[in-house]
Protein backbone atom coordinates (compact mmCIF):
# COMPACT_ATOMS: atom_id res chain seq x y z
CA UNK A 1 0.00 0.00 0.00
CA UNK A 2 1.85 3.29 -1.12
CA UNK A 3 1.23 6.49 1.26
CA UNK A 4 0.54 9.69 -0.48
CA UNK A 5 3.45 12.59 -0.81
CA UNK A 6 0.94 15.11 1.46
CA UNK A 7 0.34 12.01 4.19
CA UNK A 8 4.17 11.51 4.29
CA UNK A 9 5.26 15.05 4.46
CA UNK A 10 2.62 15.20 7.80
CA UNK A 11 4.14 12.45 9.41
CA UNK A 12 7.39 13.87 8.28
CA UNK A 13 5.57 16.97 10.61
CA UNK A 14 4.73 15.13 13.23
CA UNK A 15 7.84 12.85 13.37
CA UNK A 16 10.29 16.57 14.06
CA UNK A 17 7.81 18.20 16.60
CA UNK A 18 7.94 14.52 18.37
CA UNK A 19 11.80 14.58 18.04
CA UNK A 20 11.95 17.97 19.42
CA UNK A 21 10.17 17.25 22.13
CA UNK A 22 12.27 14.73 23.40
CA UNK A 23 14.86 16.99 24.81
CA UNK A 24 14.46 20.42 23.37
CA UNK A 25 10.86 21.49 23.24
CA UNK A 26 8.39 21.37 25.67
CA UNK A 27 9.05 17.79 26.94
CA UNK A 28 5.44 17.58 27.30
CA UNK A 29 5.94 13.60 26.30
CA UNK A 30 4.03 13.89 22.55
CA UNK A 31 7.74 11.91 21.96
CA UNK A 32 6.39 8.92 24.22
CA UNK A 33 5.69 6.68 21.27
CA UNK A 34 2.12 5.93 23.40
CA UNK A 35 1.31 9.03 21.81
CA UNK A 36 3.87 9.46 19.03
CA UNK A 37 2.23 6.10 17.57
CA UNK A 38 -1.98 6.87 17.78
CA UNK A 39 -1.81 10.18 15.85
CA UNK A 40 1.06 8.54 13.39
CA UNK A 41 -1.76 5.98 13.09
CA UNK A 42 -4.42 8.58 12.73
CA UNK A 43 -2.82 10.61 10.53
CA UNK A 44 -2.68 7.24 8.14
CA UNK A 45 -6.39 6.54 8.91
CA UNK A 46 -5.14 3.67 10.92
CA UNK A 47 -5.79 4.14 14.75
CA UNK A 48 -5.27 0.28 15.07
CA UNK A 49 -1.38 -0.07 13.92
CA UNK A 50 -1.03 3.43 15.69
CA UNK A 51 -2.07 2.38 19.07
CA UNK A 52 -0.45 -1.35 18.90
CA UNK A 53 2.88 0.08 17.73
CA UNK A 54 2.87 2.40 20.59
CA UNK A 55 2.05 -0.24 22.85
CA UNK A 56 5.17 -2.25 21.40
CA UNK A 57 7.54 1.09 21.57
CA UNK A 58 6.38 2.38 24.89
CA UNK A 59 7.87 -0.92 26.50
CA UNK A 60 11.21 -0.94 24.75
CA UNK A 61 11.15 2.81 26.41
CA UNK A 62 10.81 1.41 30.08
CA UNK A 63 14.21 0.05 29.13
CA UNK A 64 15.62 3.82 29.64
CA UNK A 65 16.25 6.16 31.97
CA UNK A 66 17.04 9.09 30.34
CA UNK A 67 19.18 10.77 33.48
CA UNK A 68 22.03 13.02 33.16
CA UNK A 69 24.21 12.80 29.85
CA UNK A 70 23.47 8.90 29.14
CA UNK A 71 22.88 7.86 26.08
CA UNK A 72 20.32 6.52 24.77
CA UNK A 73 17.69 5.61 21.55
CA UNK A 74 14.63 7.65 20.37
CA UNK A 75 11.42 5.94 20.14
CA UNK A 76 9.09 8.99 18.97
CA UNK A 77 10.14 9.66 15.69
CA UNK A 78 10.90 5.84 15.23
CA UNK A 79 7.45 5.40 16.06
CA UNK A 80 6.29 7.35 13.82
CA UNK A 81 8.19 5.49 11.00
CA UNK A 82 7.20 2.17 12.66
CA UNK A 83 3.26 2.80 12.14
CA UNK A 84 4.45 4.23 8.33
CA UNK A 85 5.85 0.75 7.77
CA UNK A 86 3.36 -1.24 9.71
CA UNK A 87 0.78 0.35 7.70
CA UNK A 88 0.86 -1.46 4.52
CA UNK A 89 -0.20 -4.07 5.86
CA UNK A 90 -3.19 -5.06 8.18
CA UNK A 91 -3.77 -5.38 11.98
CA UNK A 92 -0.86 -7.67 13.65
CA UNK A 93 0.55 -8.97 9.94
CA UNK A 94 2.88 -5.85 10.27
CA UNK A 95 4.00 -5.20 13.74
CA UNK A 96 7.24 -7.31 13.03
CA UNK A 97 8.02 -5.24 10.04
CA UNK A 98 6.99 -2.18 11.71
CA UNK A 99 9.80 -3.39 15.11
CA UNK A 100 12.23 -3.88 12.23
CA UNK A 101 12.31 -0.08 11.05
CA UNK A 102 10.99 1.39 14.36
CA UNK A 103 14.56 0.26 16.26
CA UNK A 104 16.60 0.74 13.27
CA UNK A 105 15.54 4.68 12.89
CA UNK A 106 15.77 4.19 17.14
CA UNK A 107 19.13 3.81 17.00
CA UNK A 108 19.65 6.15 14.37
CA UNK A 109 17.97 9.01 16.58
CA UNK A 110 19.94 8.13 19.11
CA UNK A 111 23.24 8.72 17.31
CA UNK A 112 21.62 12.31 15.70
CA UNK A 113 21.51 12.76 19.59
CA UNK A 114 25.05 13.00 20.23
CA UNK A 115 25.68 14.64 16.62
CA UNK A 116 23.73 17.92 17.53
CA UNK A 117 25.11 17.60 20.94
CA UNK A 118 28.49 17.83 19.63
CA UNK A 119 27.50 20.70 17.30
CA UNK A 120 26.23 22.88 19.78
CA UNK A 121 29.08 21.91 22.14
CA UNK A 122 31.47 23.82 19.37
CA UNK A 123 29.09 26.69 18.67
CA UNK A 124 29.53 27.55 22.69
CA UNK A 125 32.77 26.90 22.46
CA UNK A 126 33.87 29.60 19.55
CA UNK A 127 31.73 32.14 21.53
CA UNK A 128 33.10 31.22 24.68
CA UNK A 129 34.18 34.83 24.97
CA UNK A 130 30.71 36.71 24.31
CA UNK A 131 29.52 34.66 27.06
CA UNK A 132 32.17 35.29 29.84
CA UNK A 133 31.17 38.69 28.98
CA UNK A 134 27.62 38.01 29.71
CA UNK A 135 26.51 39.44 26.27
CA UNK A 136 22.69 38.11 26.17
CA UNK A 137 22.23 38.23 22.04
CA UNK A 138 25.10 35.77 22.10
CA UNK A 139 23.06 33.93 24.66
CA UNK A 140 19.89 34.08 22.70
CA UNK A 141 21.42 32.84 19.32
CA UNK A 142 23.21 30.19 20.54
CA UNK A 143 20.30 28.81 22.42
CA UNK A 144 17.88 29.46 18.64
CA UNK A 145 19.99 27.98 17.24
CA UNK A 146 20.54 24.46 19.11
CA UNK A 147 16.51 24.32 19.33
CA UNK A 148 16.90 24.85 15.45
CA UNK A 149 19.80 22.22 15.51
CA UNK A 150 17.54 19.77 16.87
CA UNK A 151 14.24 20.73 15.00
CA UNK A 152 17.04 19.85 11.85
CA UNK A 153 18.23 16.82 13.35
CA UNK A 154 14.14 15.21 14.05
CA UNK A 155 12.70 16.21 10.55
CA UNK A 156 16.21 13.92 9.60
CA UNK A 157 15.92 11.37 11.80
CA UNK A 158 11.92 11.13 11.30
CA UNK A 159 12.90 10.85 7.17
CA UNK A 160 15.25 8.13 7.43
CA UNK A 161 12.59 6.59 8.82
CA UNK A 162 10.09 7.32 6.63
CA UNK A 163 12.37 6.29 3.75
CA UNK A 164 13.04 2.61 5.41
CA UNK A 165 9.87 2.09 6.17
CA UNK A 166 8.82 2.77 2.39
CA UNK A 167 11.58 0.62 1.44
CA UNK A 168 10.72 -2.27 4.08
CA UNK A 169 7.23 -2.51 2.42
CA UNK A 170 8.57 -3.02 -0.79
CA UNK A 171 11.35 -5.46 -0.14
CA UNK A 172 9.97 -7.57 2.78
CA UNK A 173 6.02 -7.61 1.20
CA UNK A 174 5.94 -10.30 -0.14
CA UNK A 175 9.40 -11.65 -0.09
CA UNK A 176 8.75 -13.00 3.13
CA UNK A 177 6.47 -16.36 3.56
CA UNK A 178 3.63 -15.90 6.06
CA UNK A 179 5.66 -18.07 8.76
CA UNK A 180 8.53 -15.88 8.19
CA UNK A 181 5.98 -12.36 8.93
CA UNK A 182 4.75 -14.68 12.17
CA UNK A 183 8.53 -15.45 13.16
CA UNK A 184 9.11 -11.46 12.82
CA UNK A 185 5.69 -10.73 14.71
CA UNK A 186 6.69 -12.83 17.83
CA UNK A 187 10.15 -11.67 17.61
CA UNK A 188 9.07 -8.04 18.15
CA UNK A 189 6.11 -8.42 20.75
CA UNK A 190 8.51 -11.20 22.41
CA UNK A 191 11.50 -8.58 22.53
CA UNK A 192 9.20 -5.67 23.81
CA UNK A 193 7.93 -7.84 26.51
CA UNK A 194 11.54 -8.96 27.59
CA UNK A 195 13.01 -5.00 27.55
CA UNK A 196 9.90 -3.63 29.32
CA UNK A 197 9.32 -5.82 32.16
CA UNK A 198 13.85 -5.78 32.63
CA UNK A 199 13.62 -2.07 32.30
CA UNK A 200 10.93 -1.66 34.89
CA UNK A 201 12.29 -3.40 37.42
CA UNK A 202 15.89 -2.02 36.85
CA UNK A 203 14.02 1.18 37.88
CA UNK A 204 11.92 -0.63 40.50
CA UNK A 205 15.55 -2.07 42.44
CA UNK A 206 15.20 -4.44 45.39
CA UNK A 207 13.77 -2.05 47.67
CA UNK A 208 9.85 -2.13 49.05
CA UNK A 209 8.97 -0.87 45.77
CA UNK A 210 9.51 -4.76 44.33
CA UNK A 211 6.96 -5.68 46.61
CA UNK A 212 4.06 -3.04 45.02
CA UNK A 213 5.40 -4.18 41.51
CA UNK A 214 4.52 -8.23 42.46
CA UNK A 215 0.91 -6.71 44.18
CA UNK A 216 0.31 -5.15 40.62
CA UNK A 217 1.54 -8.19 38.74
CA UNK A 218 -0.69 -10.44 40.53
CA UNK A 219 -3.26 -7.71 40.44
CA UNK A 220 -2.93 -7.37 36.36
CA UNK A 221 -2.62 -11.28 36.17
CA UNK A 222 -6.36 -11.39 37.79
CA UNK A 223 -7.47 -8.70 36.02
CA UNK A 224 -6.19 -10.81 32.67
CA UNK A 225 -8.02 -14.26 34.04
CA UNK A 226 -11.37 -12.63 34.53
CA UNK A 227 -11.77 -10.59 31.48
CA UNK B 1 24.29 42.47 50.87
CA UNK B 2 21.32 45.06 50.07
CA UNK B 3 19.23 46.18 53.24
CA UNK B 4 16.70 47.27 51.76
CA UNK B 5 12.99 45.30 51.54
CA UNK B 6 12.59 42.37 49.08
CA UNK B 7 12.47 42.94 45.39
CA UNK B 8 9.44 43.43 43.57
CA UNK B 9 8.47 40.10 41.90
CA UNK B 10 9.36 40.56 38.16
CA UNK B 11 6.52 38.69 35.82
CA UNK B 12 7.52 34.95 36.34
CA UNK B 13 5.06 33.89 33.00
CA UNK B 14 8.28 34.98 30.49
CA UNK B 15 10.64 32.99 32.06
CA UNK B 16 8.26 29.87 33.02
CA UNK B 17 8.06 29.54 29.08
CA UNK B 18 11.67 29.57 28.33
CA UNK B 19 11.86 27.18 30.92
CA UNK B 20 10.17 24.64 28.44
CA UNK B 21 13.19 25.27 26.30
CA UNK B 22 16.03 25.18 28.61
CA UNK B 23 17.62 21.90 27.40
CA UNK B 24 17.48 22.86 23.84
CA UNK B 25 21.21 24.35 23.73
CA UNK B 26 22.35 21.00 25.48
CA UNK B 27 25.91 20.61 24.90
CA UNK B 28 28.77 19.02 26.39
CA UNK B 29 30.54 21.87 28.27
CA UNK B 30 27.91 23.54 29.90
CA UNK B 31 25.40 21.25 29.59
CA UNK B 32 22.09 23.20 30.26
CA UNK B 33 24.03 25.99 30.99
CA UNK B 34 23.12 28.43 27.81
CA UNK B 35 19.12 27.70 27.99
CA UNK B 36 19.64 28.54 32.11
CA UNK B 37 20.53 31.81 31.15
CA UNK B 38 18.42 32.33 28.30
CA UNK B 39 15.37 31.78 31.00
CA UNK B 40 17.05 33.73 34.03
CA UNK B 41 17.25 36.74 31.49
CA UNK B 42 13.66 38.09 31.95
CA UNK B 43 13.99 37.97 36.18
CA UNK B 44 17.64 39.86 36.30
CA UNK B 45 17.14 42.29 33.29
CA UNK B 46 16.06 45.50 35.86
CA UNK B 47 19.18 44.77 37.45
CA UNK B 48 20.58 47.88 38.77
CA UNK B 49 24.23 49.01 37.47
CA UNK B 50 23.54 50.73 34.11
CA UNK B 51 23.77 47.03 32.04
CA UNK B 52 26.93 46.14 34.02
CA UNK B 53 25.03 44.27 36.43
CA UNK B 54 22.81 42.74 34.05
CA UNK B 55 25.46 41.01 31.75
CA UNK B 56 27.95 39.70 34.88
CA UNK B 57 24.55 38.03 36.28
CA UNK B 58 24.01 37.07 32.50
CA UNK B 59 27.40 35.51 32.56
CA UNK B 60 26.99 33.65 35.97
CA UNK B 61 23.39 32.26 34.40
CA UNK B 62 25.14 30.71 31.60
CA UNK B 63 27.53 28.83 33.62
CA UNK B 64 27.65 25.27 33.67
CA UNK B 65 24.65 23.81 34.91
CA UNK B 66 22.68 20.60 34.89
CA UNK B 67 19.91 19.27 36.44
CA UNK B 68 16.14 17.46 36.12
CA UNK B 69 14.78 20.36 33.28
CA UNK B 70 11.45 20.24 35.04
CA UNK B 71 12.96 21.78 38.23
CA UNK B 72 15.50 23.92 37.16
CA UNK B 73 13.16 26.61 37.47
CA UNK B 74 14.01 25.99 41.05
CA UNK B 75 18.04 27.41 40.61
CA UNK B 76 16.44 30.08 38.09
CA UNK B 77 14.24 31.75 40.43
CA UNK B 78 16.74 31.07 43.65
CA UNK B 79 19.68 32.59 41.80
CA UNK B 80 17.75 35.57 39.78
CA UNK B 81 16.53 36.32 43.66
CA UNK B 82 20.25 36.75 45.39
CA UNK B 83 21.43 38.46 42.13
CA UNK B 84 18.76 41.11 43.16
CA UNK B 85 18.80 40.52 46.50
CA UNK B 86 23.24 41.99 46.10
CA UNK B 87 24.38 38.34 47.23
CA UNK B 88 28.51 38.40 46.11
CA UNK B 89 28.90 36.98 43.24
CA UNK B 90 31.15 33.73 44.14
CA UNK B 91 27.95 32.99 46.67
CA UNK B 92 25.60 32.69 43.93
CA UNK B 93 27.79 30.42 41.68
CA UNK B 94 28.50 28.88 45.06
CA UNK B 95 24.47 28.30 44.95
CA UNK B 96 23.92 27.27 41.53
CA UNK B 97 26.86 24.75 41.94
CA UNK B 98 25.21 22.81 45.45
CA UNK B 99 21.61 22.92 43.54
CA UNK B 100 22.78 20.70 40.36
CA UNK B 101 23.07 17.57 42.38
CA UNK B 102 20.10 17.63 44.60
CA UNK B 103 17.41 18.74 42.04
CA UNK B 104 19.07 16.17 39.30
CA UNK B 105 18.19 13.28 41.53
CA UNK B 106 15.02 14.73 43.06
CA UNK B 107 13.78 15.11 39.09
CA UNK B 108 14.92 11.45 38.55
CA UNK B 109 12.98 10.07 41.45
CA UNK B 110 10.04 11.74 41.14
CA UNK B 111 9.49 12.32 37.51
CA UNK B 112 11.94 10.08 35.34
CA UNK B 113 11.22 7.34 37.96
CA UNK B 114 8.00 8.25 39.64
CA UNK B 115 5.11 10.24 37.86
CA UNK B 116 6.13 9.31 33.90
CA UNK B 117 5.94 6.19 34.06
CA UNK B 118 3.50 5.98 36.71
CA UNK B 119 1.03 7.84 34.25
CA UNK B 120 1.99 6.24 31.19
CA UNK B 121 1.52 2.56 33.04
CA UNK B 122 -1.95 3.89 33.59
CA UNK B 123 -2.26 4.73 29.69
CA UNK B 124 -1.13 1.03 28.78
CA UNK B 125 -3.70 -0.45 31.10
CA UNK B 126 -6.13 2.10 29.38
CA UNK B 127 -5.10 0.80 25.90
CA UNK B 128 -5.03 -2.61 27.19
CA UNK B 129 -8.50 -2.29 28.70
CA UNK B 130 -9.77 -1.13 25.30
CA UNK B 131 -10.19 2.78 26.15
CA UNK B 132 -8.14 3.75 23.18
CA UNK B 133 -7.06 6.84 22.34
CA UNK B 134 -8.75 8.45 25.17
CA UNK B 135 -6.43 6.46 27.23
CA UNK B 136 -3.72 8.39 25.43
CA UNK B 137 -5.54 11.96 25.84
CA UNK B 138 -5.86 11.08 29.58
CA UNK B 139 -2.29 10.31 30.22
CA UNK B 140 -0.79 13.35 28.32
CA UNK B 141 -3.32 15.51 29.84
CA UNK B 142 -2.80 14.07 33.42
CA UNK B 143 1.30 14.11 33.11
CA UNK B 144 1.13 17.47 31.70
CA UNK B 145 -1.14 18.81 34.84
CA UNK B 146 1.83 17.34 36.85
CA UNK B 147 4.73 18.67 34.65
CA UNK B 148 4.01 21.72 34.58
CA UNK B 149 2.44 22.09 38.16
CA UNK B 150 6.25 21.03 39.23
CA UNK B 151 7.81 23.54 36.55
CA UNK B 152 5.72 26.63 37.72
CA UNK B 153 5.99 25.60 41.86
CA UNK B 154 9.46 25.48 41.27
CA UNK B 155 10.61 29.14 39.79
CA UNK B 156 7.97 30.80 42.32
CA UNK B 157 9.62 28.69 45.10
CA UNK B 158 12.82 29.96 43.94
CA UNK B 159 12.25 33.42 43.61
CA UNK B 160 10.49 33.51 47.31
CA UNK B 161 13.48 31.88 49.49
CA UNK B 162 16.34 32.66 46.94
CA UNK B 163 19.23 32.16 48.78
CA UNK B 164 17.39 29.78 51.06
CA UNK B 165 15.84 27.83 48.65
CA UNK B 166 16.90 24.17 50.44
CA UNK B 167 13.87 25.10 52.75
CA UNK B 168 11.99 24.27 49.62
CA UNK B 169 13.19 20.97 48.82
CA UNK B 170 11.85 19.94 52.42
CA UNK B 171 8.50 20.87 51.67
CA UNK B 172 5.92 18.44 53.07
CA UNK B 173 4.19 18.12 49.57
CA UNK B 174 7.05 17.60 48.04
CA UNK B 175 8.44 14.78 50.29
CA UNK B 176 5.40 13.16 50.59
CA UNK B 177 5.22 12.59 46.65
CA UNK B 178 8.81 11.76 46.25
CA UNK B 179 7.93 8.75 49.04
CA UNK B 180 4.49 8.06 47.10
CA UNK B 181 5.52 8.26 43.99
CA UNK B 182 8.20 5.02 43.70
CA UNK B 183 5.41 1.99 44.80
CA UNK B 184 2.72 3.71 43.01
CA UNK B 185 4.77 3.40 39.65
CA UNK B 186 5.49 0.05 41.36
CA UNK B 187 2.49 -0.92 41.05
CA UNK B 188 1.14 0.32 38.17
CA UNK B 189 3.66 -1.18 35.92
CA UNK B 190 3.69 -4.55 37.66
CA UNK B 191 -0.63 -4.71 36.98
CA UNK B 192 0.14 -2.86 33.62
CA UNK B 193 2.76 -5.89 32.13
CA UNK B 194 0.06 -8.73 31.86
CA UNK B 195 -2.94 -6.69 30.74
CA UNK B 196 -0.21 -5.84 27.73
CA UNK B 197 1.21 -9.04 27.50
CA UNK B 198 -2.10 -10.34 27.04
CA UNK B 199 -3.42 -7.58 24.86
CA UNK B 200 -0.26 -7.57 22.10
CA UNK B 201 -0.63 -11.33 22.28
CA UNK B 202 -3.99 -11.52 21.33
CA UNK B 203 -3.22 -11.52 17.55
CA UNK B 204 -1.29 -14.90 18.31
CA UNK B 205 -2.58 -18.80 18.18
CA UNK B 206 -1.50 -21.98 18.88
CA UNK B 207 2.43 -22.55 18.75
CA UNK B 208 3.18 -18.62 17.85
CA UNK B 209 1.77 -18.08 21.24
CA UNK B 210 4.08 -20.35 23.30
CA UNK B 211 7.08 -19.12 20.89
CA UNK B 212 5.93 -15.62 22.24
CA UNK B 213 6.02 -16.80 25.91
CA UNK B 214 9.42 -18.25 25.22
CA UNK B 215 10.56 -15.63 23.69
CA UNK B 216 9.72 -12.92 26.20
CA UNK B 217 11.07 -15.43 28.93
CA UNK B 218 13.80 -16.19 27.47
CA UNK B 219 14.96 -12.08 26.51
CA UNK B 220 13.68 -11.35 30.05
CA UNK B 221 16.57 -13.52 31.23
CA UNK B 222 19.43 -12.16 28.73
CA UNK B 223 18.42 -8.85 29.72
CA UNK B 224 18.56 -9.21 33.79
CA UNK B 225 21.52 -11.19 33.46
CA UNK B 226 23.52 -9.00 30.66
CA UNK B 227 22.16 -5.68 32.40
CA UNK B 228 25.29 -3.82 32.70
CA UNK B 229 25.95 -4.51 28.30
CA UNK B 230 22.73 -5.75 27.04
CA UNK B 231 19.81 -3.34 26.09
CA UNK B 232 16.41 -3.81 24.62
CA UNK B 233 17.26 -1.90 21.87
CA UNK B 234 20.39 -4.53 20.63
CA UNK B 235 18.56 -7.48 21.73
CA UNK B 236 15.43 -6.60 19.47
CA UNK B 237 17.51 -6.15 16.82
CA UNK B 238 19.61 -9.26 16.85
CA UNK B 239 15.99 -10.61 17.34
CA UNK B 240 14.49 -9.48 14.80
CA UNK B 241 17.71 -9.52 12.54
CA UNK B 242 17.43 -13.16 13.57
CA UNK B 243 13.75 -13.59 11.99
CA UNK B 244 13.94 -11.88 9.52
CA UNK B 245 16.36 -14.42 7.99
CA UNK B 246 14.69 -17.51 9.43
CA UNK B 247 11.27 -15.99 7.43
CA UNK B 248 13.65 -15.82 4.32
CA UNK B 249 15.27 -19.53 4.83
CA UNK B 250 11.38 -20.87 6.30
CA UNK B 251 9.09 -21.67 3.41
Amino acid sequence: MSISPEVQLILLAWGTLVGLDLVSVPQMMIARPIVAGPIAGAILGDAVTGLQLGVLFELFQYDILPVGAVRYPEYGPATVAAVSAAHAAAGTLGLGVGALVGLITAMAGGASLQAVRRLNTRAVHRAAAALESGEPRTLERLHVAGILRDAARAAIVTAIGLGLAQLARDSLHGTLSPRGVVLLNVASVGAALAAGTAGTLRLIGRGPGLRWFAVGLVGGAAAVWLR
Amino acid sequence: MSTAGPPARPSLGRALLRLFTVQGSWNYERMQGIGMGVSEQPLIRDLAGNGTAYRAAVARAAQFFNAHPYLCGLAVGATARAEHDGVPPEQVVRLRTALCGPLGALGDRLVWAGWLPLTSGLALIGVALGLGVRAVLGFLIVYNIGHVALRWWALRAGWTYGGRVATALREPVLQRATTLSAPAMALVTGAALPLVAQSLASGFVGWTRAALAVVAAAGFALLWWRRARLTGLRFGLVLLALATLGGWLWH
